[in-house]
């Protein structure tokens, strides 16, 4: 979208540095934790470095054979889909149904809008941190009620039974980051075009066929970045868990971030966790050449 | 339909959205609630069961012993890392962005660049990043945290702001052009301006994401610049999880952000949305 | 005896002082090995000496009592990085790594002492032994401790400073109740005494519950994993368990011991109050304290707090307040080989940038006047560790059974059995602990002790299994490796 004021400015020296001057510290920046890390894992994952060997030898790709053998690392993969694919949906549609709610205009709004975008606000160390505290089998506050509506005392190991921790770390995840979903989708919601809503209403719609057909596909581009931009986080989860679970019991909950640290600073496998690295990368990158096309299609 | 019945079937979905937003703010709000309680109840009521749902007195003690072993002071390495590396990230990044929007600088290849960036792991680069930082001895310094905090928020400043830019009317820039400014006097005295809303809406929420981070601080911080979620998870362990000084510290951790998020209420909307709508 | 001796010794030191400190007036020669590191370390008034410590209770002791003293005496300051246990390793070998010289003195557990000193962190302490006159003090410390956890290869790299072992606590008043005595032998025809081995243990645990919960269960441990993994080590050794096959170095951690033992943990859960699964160190001593177990084996800070010994302090506010002292009995745990749990040294970081400081700072801590103080120090966790101190007048006058309490540490740290440590000792604890965390959350004990023994081996492949062996073969040759 370039101004033909601009082009006029751009034609008249022949080398213009000042907006690659005005790019440069930005690009500087983004070089040195992007590439340089990137470059660096490369020739890291192919050398045997680990704790105590310093040996820099190169080891081929030893490293990545032992990746396909590695069955904690691939069910730490596994572990981070299900929380994925069972928050991500679950955030989408209680977050909608908060902005419908929200929607029309109602007494003490903006006030309500603010009070409830505070969980996503929250440290998400800080965040597990206060549910392993409502957890508690003891002292905790949720085993207290569910003992008043089952009628009898309840003493459920939230963070340390099998069938428990998934549905712990949900909870907690989905009660941080619902909050960030709704806010996004009421912004859409909000901005979508009052003449056509209302020329449906005039024309008898039903509230529910109004959304299904005009709210709902006009927010579908936010909707999409927003569920590429949860995925991506979920993707990467790591402090939320750490604080719930420390990927315990055993290693049942431990996602992949939570696996590559384990490898990388408290077993100091050096070049194996390089390895890891790549892999994620990897992994990414089919899902991102997929998304990213979806968001040119919403520019 | 009468606007009598009208009117009282709308108050009747008044209330029913009332009554939902009751339950959503019980839910959101209750943990949080929660957390504030046990930072005020003393041992005994922190150890109660059934738990006391409201503290007997506002007793600080377990403040007071945050901020006599210095504990508190992780709150301020906070406030200095993720308060700077906003300041940078949103100026570098601001400049950054103006520099796309109008020279496009680089095609929409850097753009795109740029926003993959957003995409990258932390744990992906931080093992490389801690070994770079020890090389330059940057460990535990304000320094290397600042800097990595900026360089993480830079796709999303740049992001957000190139689309900001884009939607502000050229026409005042070309009219200081031909007054005589120079580039970088238009930039300072007409674009700043204009931007400055946009520029705070992405500030609040890059300073968000600093504060928060935690993988980051636990690698790359000792003793000196600990941040505040570092410090929570101290507590936990040893020999038992010390839920008061953990909640203590939770709060004098999460009330700042609660302040800013008060305060910037009406730029918070805006800055979360053009994050998404713009990508 | 020892007492004579020591003050003998005292007497004599003292006098030499006397004359060597008027000949040599102003320099740094003073009577007792504290006031040595006093004397040297007032050059370096003003300046800050940084001190890894075990976040919570630990903690205190720098906090609250060494640290404030140190300064008014040298006027140095202490700064304390207080670091959970199971991350202790981590960060040193991380801040090791990166070698900023944050760390200047540290708590080191000693099992990880090859590890740390043969990836180059700990400052081999020999040379300021000499300097300082310290090597007659050290030779004070309990034998057990004395010889196995102050140095590798020969070299001195900590020193011994928490005494720690598991003992059992049990109450006396139920085990001495006549008509619960009668029932237990009209059902198992002999005596309900403290149990010697894991099935009497069993079966009187079993036996109390039933007849006293749920007011009073018969038994409860912590068996939050980082701990529970050292009960698992004792009563694997107890039981005649071997960690690995010496000649081929295999893991035998999934022998039909090893499976048993992991079984018999979990059923035990079922005589203990519901929620044991997740209970750590003060879960634990709440329950005990309060009354609601009568029988539980810990770390010696459990003695003296039940028996209501400095209690009151205002840091201790936290602490469950005892409704048993006078109550409380003390034993050695079943078979009669306490797990030397953990255990500390003092160490100076070899990254340090103030080395003498540090480790004059810790030569002071652990010198046997201001070590009989901190283990009596009711707040933090430091538990006798020299001959004097479990001897001292003072403190056998503390409560009225401190003399039994002491007497059974004393066998305690004389029985007691060493952690294993080998080479990347950290790399099979973990494995132990995620074991353990899994058999809580319901596994089947076998397939557990196969998956421990497979990462176990898997760990031996990558470490070198001759490298491995012979270090192995270092540590199991030492005389409390296993029950003799």
């Amino acid at each position: 979208m370039t101004h033909p004021g601009y082009a006029a400015a751009r034609k008249r020296p022949k080398r213009d540095f000042f907006p690659v001057v005005l790019v440069g510290p930005a690009i500087f920046l983004l070089l040195l934790v992007g590439l340089f890390p990137l470059i660096y894992s490369i020739v890291v994952s192919f050398q045997g470095l680990t704790m105590t060997d310093e040996d820099t030898s190169f080891q081929g790709f030893a490293n990545y054979a032992q990746l396909f053998h590695d069955s904690r690392l691939w069910e730490s993969i596994l572990h981070t889909v299900i929380i994925t694919v069972v928050a991500l949906p679950l955030e989408v549609l209680l977050g909608l149904g908060m902005a419908l709610l929200l929607l029309d205009p109602i007494r003490g709004r903006q006030a309500f809008v603010a009070l409830l975008v505070l969980p996503t606000m929250i440290s998400p160390v800080v965040a597990g941190a206060t549910w392993r505290l409502l957890f508690d089998h003891h002292f905790g506050p949720i085993n207290e009620v569910l003992g008043w509506i089952t009628g009898h005392e309840q003493a459920l190991l939230w963070v340390v039974m099998p069938d428990l921790v998934y549905p712990s770390i949900l909870i907690c995840e989905i009660w941080q980051w619902t909050p960030f979903m709704f806010l996004l989708l009421l912004a859409a919601l909000t901005g979508v075009d009052r003449s056509a809503v209302e020329a449906a209403e005039i024309d008898g719609a039903t509230y529910w066929q109004k959304l299904w057909h005009i709210e709902l596909p006009a927010i579908q581009p936010v909707m999409i970045v927003a569920v590429l931009i949860r995925a991506l986080d979920l993707a990467r989860v790591f402090d939320v868990v750490w604080a719930l679970t420390k990927g315990g019991p055993g290693t049942m909950t431990e996602t992949v971030s939570i696996y590559a640290y384990i490898q990388g600073f408290q077993q100091f496998e050096t070049s194996y966790t390089a390895a890891i690295a790549f892999l994620i990368i990897a992994l990414l990158s089919v899902l991102m050449t997929a998304a990213v096309r979806k968001v040119e299609f919403v520019r | 339909m009468s606007s009598a019945a009208r009117r009282r079937r709308h108050a009747r979905t008044q209330t029913a959205r009332y009554a939902g937003i009751a339950v959503l703010l019980m839910f959101f709000l209750f943990p949080i609630y929660w957390l504030f309680a046990i930072s005020f109840k003393t041992a005994d009521e922190i150890f109660a069961s059934p738990p006391v749902w409201v503290p007997g007195s506002l007793q600080l003690g377990n403040y007071f012993v945050l901020f006599k072993d210095g504990d508190a002071f992780t709150v301020w390495n906070s406030l200095v890392t993720a308060g700077l590396s906003t300041v940078l990230a949103t100026m570098i990044g601001g400049v950054c962005a103006y520099s796309l929007a109008r020279y496009r600088t680089g095609g929409n290849a850097l753009a795109s660049w740029v926003l993959s960036q957003r995409m990258v792991p932390p744990i992906v680069v931080v093992f490389p990043i801690f070994l770079l930082y020890v090389a330059f001895g940057w460990i535990d310094s304000y320094g290397g945290l600042i800097l990595l905090y900026a360089a993480f928020n830079l796709p999303y400043v740049i992001w957000v702001m190139r689309g900001y830019i884009q939607d502000i009317p050229v026409e005042l820039e070309e009219a200081a052009l031909v007054d005589g400014c120079t580039r970088l006097q238009v930039l300072w005295k007409v674009v700043l301006p204009l931007a400055r809303g946009g520029l705070f809406a992405t500030a609040v929420f890059a300073f968000v994401f600093a504060w928060n981070d935690f993988l980051f601080a636990l690698v790359l911080t000792r003793t000196e610049v600990t941040t505040f979620p570092v410090q929570v998870t101290h507590y936990f362990g040893g020999q038992s999880n010390f839920w008061a000084k953990i909640a203590a510290m939770s709060v004098l951790g999460t009330l700042p952000v609660f302040v800013i998020v008060v305060a910037l209420q009406r730029f918070l909307v805006r800055g979360i949305s053009m994050g998404a709508v713009k990508g | 005896m020892q007492l004579l001796r020591r003050s003998l010794l005292m007497g004599v030191r003292l006098a030499a002082a006397a004359l060597v400190g008027t000949a040599l007036a102003g320099t740094a020669m003073a009577q007792s090995a504290s006031d040595r590191a006093v004397e040297a370390a007032k050059k370096y008034a003003g300046q800050t000496i940084t001190i890894v410590w075990e976040a919570g209770l630990q903690s205190l002791d720098p906090l609250n009592f060494s640290g404030p003293k140190w300064e008014k005496l040298t006027g140095m300051k202490i700064k304390v990085i207080e670091v959970p246990t199971a991350e202790m390793f981590t960060k040193i070998l991380q801040e090791h790594r990166s070698g900023s010289g944050a760390y200047d003195a540290l708590n080191v557990i000693p099992s990880w002492m090859p590890d740390l000193v043969s990836a180059g962190a700990l400052e081999q302490l020999d040379s300021w032994v000499d300097k300082f006159d310290y090597r007659k003090d050290l030779q004070d410390i309990s034998p057990m401790f004395r010889d196995n956890w102050m140095k590798v290869n020969g070299k001195i790299y900590g020193f011994p400073d928490d005494g720690d072992c598991f003992i059992m606590y049990y109450r006396k008043d139920i085990f001495a109740d006549p008509a619960l005595r009668e029932a237990f032998k009209a059902k198992y025809n002999r005596e309900m005494d403290v149990p010697k081995t894991w099935a009497d243990f069993a079966e009187v645990g079993a036996f109390i519950t039933e007849k006293m919960a749920p007011k009073t269960y018969g038994a409860a441990f912590f068996r939050d994993a980082p701990y529970a993994q050292f009960m698992f080590q004792e009563r694997f050794r107890n039981e005649g368990g071997k960690f690995f096959d010496a000649n081929t170095m295999k893991a035998t951690i999934n022998s039909d011991i090893g499976v048993k033992v992991l079984a018999g943990m979990r059923a035990e859960n079922k005589f203990m109050p519901p929620g044991v699964e997740t209970w750590g160190f003060v879960e634990n001593l709440a329950a005990f304290a309060t009354g609601q177990t009568a029988m539980t084996i810990s770390w010696p800070p459990y003695g003296r707090w039940t028996a209501g010994y400095g209690t009151d302090d205002k840091v201790m506010s936290w602490v469950p307040k005892t409704q048993i002292a006078g109550k409380v009995g003390y034993a050695l745990p079943p078979g009669g080989h306490p797990e030397l749990a953990a255990g500390f040294s003092l160490s100076v970081s070899a990254d340090s940038k103030n080395k003498e400081a540090a480790y004059l700072f810790i030569q002071w801590l652990n010198s046997p006047e201001i070590s009989t103080e901190r283990v009596q120090i009711p707040y933090t966790l430091r538990d006798p560790f020299r001959d004097n101190h479990y001897t001292d007048p003072y403190y056998l006058s503390r409560w009225p059974d401190a003399k039994y309490y002491l007497e059974t540490l004393k066998q305690a740290a004389t029985y007691g059995l060493l952690d294993l440590s080998i080479i990347q000792t950290d790399k099979y604890e973990e494995a132990l602990r995620q074991g353990i965390s899994r058999l809580w959350a319901g596994d089947d004990p076998k397939a557990i002790a196969d998956k421990i023994a497979a990462q176990w081996d898997a760990i031996t492949q990558k470490v070198g299994v001759e490298k491995q062996k012979a270090a192995y073969a270092d540590w199991a040759g030492k005389s409390a490796a296993y029950p003799k």
